[in-house]
């Protein structure tokens, strides 16, 4: 970069650089809402179990 | 799961905003860098997530202290939270730190001191959440997290001195520059705020996130109960 008048064309690895962070930001909130749902879910199933098992 | 509390929705619509602004600030708002050009934008998200990493595994030892005197479990739930967000965003760093480097190091990856202890942290921390998944019985389980969430924090101090104590390329944003470090830059006034900006928003982003890991920590911990209690029946 010696004798470098104007800045140097990088936008490409800009580009990847805020595309990874907002792809990992995105996937991480992505797997808090997955993981939530499945867990309702489970908890849900759990819900139904317990009164048949009651009822014999 | 009890409906989302008020303030937890009012702090992620704070959250979402300060980020779109943050974004704004540093895709447009801060100039262009004259000698990298725009990839020295993906700098300010770059410390930002990596002091994110600091501070989540700065908690984990704050909670993993106060679980051994308490030995109360919901200093665990925060400790586990805390790490995992570590992780991710520690994770970011470390990879956004490569792409600025291809193009104004002409590499991808080299043995760096800041680069090698970086990894050594995130390693130290993804063995945190591997080793926990093999302990049962809860109470080993958070002793084991509490301690090794202190002994593992000494990681973090080494890589944040790793670039004022060793000779290294990587620039040093806040206070002096070692000779040879490559791709240093002063910092506009707008340059600065934005990059303060960044660092207070991706604060907030860790404060939401760590709730949201919380409660479902609590709904995780809820299910597990309803099994061993149906199991138990």
């Amino acid at each position: 970069m010696l004798l470098q008048t104007a800045p140097a064309d990088t936008t490409s690895y800009m580009l990847i650089g805020f595309a990874l962070i907002f792809g990992a930001i995105g996937l991480y909130v992505l797997s808090l809402y997955v993981r939530s749902r499945n867990l309702k879910k489970d908890l849900a199933v759990l819900a139904e179990v317990e009164p048949r098992r009651e009822g014999g | 799961m009890d409906a989302t509390p008020r303030g937890l929705k009012i702090l992620t619509w704070i959250t979402v905003g300060l980020f779109a602004l943050a974004s704004y600030a540093v895709l447009v708002y801060a100039p262009r860098e004259a000698v990298m050009g725009d990839v020295q934008r993906v700098f300010y998200f770059h410390v930002a997530a990596g002091w994110v990493g600091a501070l989540a595994f700065l908690v984990a030892v704050i909670v993993g202290i106060a679980y051994l005197i308490t030995k109360q479990r919901r200093w665990d739930t925060v400790g586990l939270a805390s790490i995992e967000i570590g992780v991710v965003f520690t994770l970011i760093n470390i990879v956004t730190g490569s792409v600025w480097a291809r193009p104004i190091w002409n590499t991808w990856w080299t043995w760096d001191p800041r680069l090698v202890t970086a990894t050594v942290m995130e390693l130290v921390y993804v063995a945190y959440l591997m080793l926990r998944q093999g302990i049962d019985d809860p109470d080993r389980r958070a002793r084991f997290g509490a301690v090794y969430a202190i002994i593992g924090f000494l990681s973090v101090p080494l890589t944040f001195l790793s670039i004022r104590i060793f000779r290294t390329i990587h620039p040093v944003v806040i206070g002096s520059n070692d000779p040879g470090a490559e791709g240093t830059f002063d910092m506009t006034a707008k340059m600065f705020q934005a990059f303060m900006f960044s660092l207070v928003t991706f604060t907030f982003i860790y404060a939401t996130l760590l709730w949201h890991r919380i409660r479902l920590q609590h709904l995780a911990d809820r299910v597990e109960q309803e099994k061993v209690r149906l199991l138990a029946g």
